[in-house]
């Protein structure tokens, strides 16, 4: 802020007086100047002080334990919440008999010949193995388990992400107030939602399941108004000129025309619904996340790996499909569609049938094979040879270590040190500078919201794990990006890679980080860095290569080299990528780092959990609201006045 | 075209007077106002912050003619083609359909309206792009509740008469952008609508396409006789298919005339530039240069031609000759043109071109753009 003070240099008296960064940062200063002498005298001036936090827990664990009180005879719990929470159980029960009705080989079949008709015969294959897999590793009971809350989780999410989208996309001003809570939800982490449901519904299924509905309709919500807004303006207004009525024009024009939206939408609700029913375990989902849960809990790699691959393998294999099923739309459809549909469900219930009737519906337990043991002896020898004393390199456990001590420590002492005036100040300035002054307030409220709830110094720890995290994964994923835009062989390299990467639960990433680097900080921050790297490499890829090929073909005409192609076109004309990059570096790693909580991360995420492991909902409620309250400024902070759909896409 | 310009006697089919559409807040206010009213556009932005798309036109539009309204991109031509069936809800002035007040209707009189009494063919298509031709042909019928062998039946009889036998089971992304065109004519078609309203149909065509597009339109106004109403931006397309022109220019009819009109007399300077490359001998005929015949011989020898023939086709009859042709109205002599007034018109000399114009039963406005009142039925609306 020295800038403000230095008189305009002759040279450029305009840039400096006009530029509109150097003009807000003025403003602050101004302000600044006036309040925080004030506030310093008025209150202390190292961390937030004692007389501006307000202690909620009281009030809240009331609530809380209100809530446990009534929960059999308010009548908002008999007549409604009791209902709901009744038909979530049924549905994911009857769903999850079903599956173990049509036995494991009705379940494959019907699995890979929906593959087959949606996605083609390379991916059935792929779907029949992927399911084939999960009952070889031993998981078929719990993969059963997470399919039938997914079903049921992904027909709410749908159902209700429909509905809000056709609101928002019909109407204005619905839109209006839909868009800001429906892009603030979609940059939560996940772990913020526990707590609320967990408080009306206790900890079990139901809250899981809405939990998962709450975490994964905003996004087919968002995409269903996008594509109602995004019709070709033209084709609407001929289907008017023939003289629809508005609902013909919803149902055949509007609708059919944001199809492929819609599916995009669809595949996104799956991936994030998956995504939470698998984190939902901390809050009674069973199945999957929860066999990974317990492993890692005891520290059990070989066990959450066998739990964490049919994960991997659902999330890649439903992705595809869905994806696959978008891609596919426009072409000419097959002839004969509906007789293939009726043979491949035949085949199907023949298949099923025949499970039935040799009594084969269970996973033959001689089939499994029990990966956990070998996978542990492996760890245990990676424990005794890479951890530590490996010559020259040191060891990944030492790595841990000084990564902690030389980077989280200063940095998290750096940031309690700090004035708190001058941590908002920071947040407002930069917010300020990228946005409006709209995201720098609401930064800035959220900011000191964490403050009054009385949690500064976890929340302020979980931010510099971020900070580091958003550092590393910063630069590697620029220059990753930056090497993947320049040469189609990286690229081409690269792309399975991210795809995979991109399509695995953000809670999948622990088991991996946990063999290498054991529980702590680092583990988590590492977890933060691969979950955000995929999204961060690819926007800044795609950024670079859509720059407009005529500035590009301009700047070589002239003859620059590659190195000032790149600096002086590429990247100023993707700037608006970068900073998306950056934005959603940001969302992503902290998602990763309040879960990292589970694996000893600490701080916030440690704080939720805690409070769900001893009923203790105040202390975990609070570190929720902190959460939101982080993700709002740190969204807000990065946030370019533009935004896209998130990972996943 | 054939169509001959007696002033209708009938009730036109689109009789619009007075039309004003404004964007802009309050937008109301300007036509009434006669202050803002005579602004220019971008006095009118910098006061009220509006945009004058159309500015207080009136024409009418005849049974069977074509109807072409002629401007450059920004004159307000698409939203006046959009105000006929209120896709774009005009701001003042009165539009009747066979005498029937537009503006009064109320929605299902619009609607209806729009299902069976004027269809529209738009620039970019607007096809949907997850129908097969054949489908896309039969939504109008579909909108209007026909039943699907019925309206499939239907629609394969216009996809024949455009000439796309054998694509009925395509999907718009898989033709041409002719073809595509010509599905959006056929869906225009397969209401049998009493109007055709064409905004800029062949912009987005390459120049051989769009040349088979207008033969297309030519050929199916001269079968079906329908009422036409034909937006371009293209001075040569207009000509070559309208049998009136309205010019337009800011949002105002700077002219309304035959093509003859437009290119042998132009009303301003603006209109001047326009048609200034425009070969008159193709578009003016021998009316413009005849004269009486001087001698009882003049009128009984030469060649004949007949006076709605361009001056290039006496030219050539003229050269052929070696003498001055007789202009014969069914079989009567009625002037005579020799080489020096075909030259003249060639050259754009007007001496003869202004007497010739007297004579003319609808006379063209010289100054004033906005009366076009005057060369159009004086019936009311």
């Amino acid at each position: 802020m020295a800038i403000l003070t230095a008189p305009a240099g002759k040279a450029s008296p305009r840039g400096v007086r006009t530029s509109p960064a150097v003009r807000k940062l003025a403003a602050l200063t101004l302000v600044a100047a006036v309040l925080v002498p004030l506030a310093a005298a008025r209150w202390a001036s190292g961390t937030w002080p004692e007389a501006l936090t307000v202690d909620v827990s009281g009030p809240l664990g009331g609530a809380s334990d209100w809530i446990i009180d009534n929960r059999d005879s308010h009548p908002l719990f008999l007549h409604f919440l009791g209902h709901v929470s009744n038909a979530v159980v049924l549905s994911v029960r009857a769903v999850y008999l079903a599956l173990l009705a049509v036995g494991w080989a009705g379940v494959t079949g019907v699995a890979a010949l929906i593959a087959w008709r949606a996605a083609g015969v390379r991916l059935a294959l792929g779907t029949a193995l992927a399911f084939l897999a999960c009952g070889l590793l031993g998981m078929w009971v719990p993969t059963m388990q997470t399919l039938a809350l997914m079903v049921v989780a992904v027909a709410a999410s749908v159902l209700v992400g429909v509905l809000l989208g056709l609101a928002a996309g019909l109407s204005d001003r619905m839109d209006r107030v839909l868009r800001p809570v429906l892009d603030t939800m979609q940059v939560l982490p996940a772990f913020a939602y526990l707590l609320p449901v967990v408080l009306v519904f206790g900890i079990g299924v139901p809250a899981a399941v809405l939990a998962t509905v709450v975490y994964a309709a905003p996004p087919m919500a968002r995409l269903t108004a996008l594509g109602l807004r995004g019709a070709d303006k033209e084709v609407l207004e001929a289907v008017e000129s023939l003289g629809t009525t508005a609902r013909q024009r919803l149902l055949t024009a509007r609708i059919p025309l944001a199809r492929k939206e819609l599916l995009l939408g669809l595949n996104q609700t799956i991936m994030m619904a998956l995504s939470m029913a698998v984190i939902a375990s901390v809050i009674g989902a069973g199945g999957l996340g929860d066999r990974v849960y317990q492993a890692l809990a005891s520290v059990d790699v070989g066990a959450a790996l066998a739990a964490g691959i049919p994960i991997v393998l659902l999330a890649v294999v439903l992705d595809r499909v869905t994806g696959a099923a978008g891609a596919r739309l426009g072409q000419a459809p097959v002839p004969h569609a509906r007789a293939l549909w009726a043979g491949a469900l035949a085949a199907a219930a023949a298949v099923a049938v025949a499970g039935r009737l040799t009594d084969r519906l269970e996973w033959p337990d001689g089939w499994v094979v029990g990966i956990a043991e070998p996978v542990n002896r492996a760890v245990d020898w990676m424990t005794d040879h890479l951890y530590s004393g490996v010559p020259v390199v040191g060891g990944t456990a030492d790595w841990a270590g000084r990564f902690t001590t030389w980077v989280l420590d200063p940095l998290r002492d750096g940031l309690q040190w700090l004035p708190w005036w001058s941590v908002l100040l920071a947040v407002a300035a930069l917010a300020w500078v990228i946005g409006t002054w709209r995201t720098a307030l609401t930064a800035v409220s959220a900011m000191a919201a964490i403050g009054v709830l009385g949690v500064w110094n976890a929340s302020l720890d979980t931010l510099s794990q971020v900070l580091a995290a958003v550092a590393v994964t910063l630069v590697i994923g620029f220059a990753t990006g930056v090497a993947a835009a320049r040469s189609d062989r990286v690229e081409r390299l690269l792309r399975p890679v991210l795809d995979v990467f991109q399509t695995m639960p953000q809670f999948v990433y622990l088991i991996p980080v946990v063999a290498l680097f054991g529980v702590g900080r680092a583990p988590a921050v590492a977890a933060a860095i691969v979950y955000a790297l995929p999204a961060v490499v690819r926007i800044t890829a795609q950024g670079l290569r859509q720059v407009d090929p005529a500035a590009l073909e301009a700047a070589r005409s002239l003859g620059a080299t590659s190195g000032q192609q790149l600096r002086q076109v590429q990247l100023p004309l993707a700037r608006r990528a970068l900073l998306l990059a950056v934005n959603q570096g940001v969302v992503l790693v902290l998602a990763v780092v309040i879960i990292g909580g589970l694996v000893g991360g600490g701080a916030l995420g440690y704080d939720v959990v805690l409070g769900l492991a001893q009923g203790d909902l105040a202390t975990g409620l609070v570190a929720g609201a902190a959460i939101v309250c982080l993700g709002l400024t740190l969204d807000r902070v990065t946030q370019p006045t533009g935004r896209r759909t998130r990972k996943g896409a | 075209m054939t169509t001959t310009g007696t002033p209708a006697t009938d009730t036109p089919v689109f009789a619009v007077h007075g039309l004003w559409k404004v964007f802009g807040p309050k937008a109301g206010r300007v036509p009434g106002d006669p202050r803002l009213a005579d602004l220019d556009p971008a006095a009118l932005r910098a006061r009220t912050g509006c945009t004058a798309a159309v500015r207080d036109v009136s024409f009418d539009v005849r049974k069977g003619e074509v109807f072409v309204v002629m401007g450059l991109s920004g004159s307000g031509k698409s939203t006046l083609v959009r105000c006929l069936t209120r896709l774009i809800e005009p701001t003042a002035g009165t539009i009747a359909i066979d005498g029937e007040d537009v503006r009064a209707m109320d929605r299902a009189r619009l609607r209806t309206l729009r299902r069976h009494r004027a269809a529209m063919v738009f620039q970019h298509f607007g096809l949907l792009p997850h129908r097969t031709v054949l489908d896309n042909v039969a939504y109008g019928l579909e909108i209007q509740g026909m039943g699907r062998g019925e309206r499939r039946e239907k629609a394969a009889e216009v996809v024949a008469k455009v000439g796309l036998e054998g694509m009925e089971q395509r999907r718009p992304a898989q033709l041409s952008g002719g073809q595509r065109q010509r599905v959006g004519l056929a869906r225009a078609l397969a209401v049998d609508p009493e109007v055709l309203l064409f905004d800029e149909p062949f912009s987005a065509l390459d120049p051989l396409i769009r040349r088979d597009m207008q033969e297309e339109v030519i050929r199916l106004h001269r079968e079906e006789g329908r009422t036409m109403v034909f937006i371009t931006h293209d001075l040569q397309e207009a000509l070559k298919l309208g049998d009136r022109i309205a010019l337009m220019r800011d949002g105002r009819v700077v002219q309304l005339g035959t093509p003859e009109e437009i290119v042998g007399s132009p009303a301003d300077d603006y209109v001047r530039a326009f048609v200034r490359d425009v070969p008159r001998e193709q578009v003016l005929t021998v009316r413009t240069a005849m004269r009486p015949p001087l001698s009882s011989e003049e009128a009984a020898t030469g060649p004949g031609v007949s006076p709605d023939a361009t001056v290039s086709e006496a030219i050539e009859a003229v050269s052929r000759a070696g003498t001055s042709a007789r202009v014969l109205d069914r079989g009567k002599c009625v002037g005579v043109v020799d080489a020096g007034a075909l030259l003249d018109v060639v050259a754009g000399a007007s001496a003869t071109t202004a007497d010739a114009r007297a004579d003319r039963a609808v006379p063209a406005p010289r100054r004033e753009p906005a009366p076009p009142t005057a060369t159009t039925s004086e019936e009311p609306v």
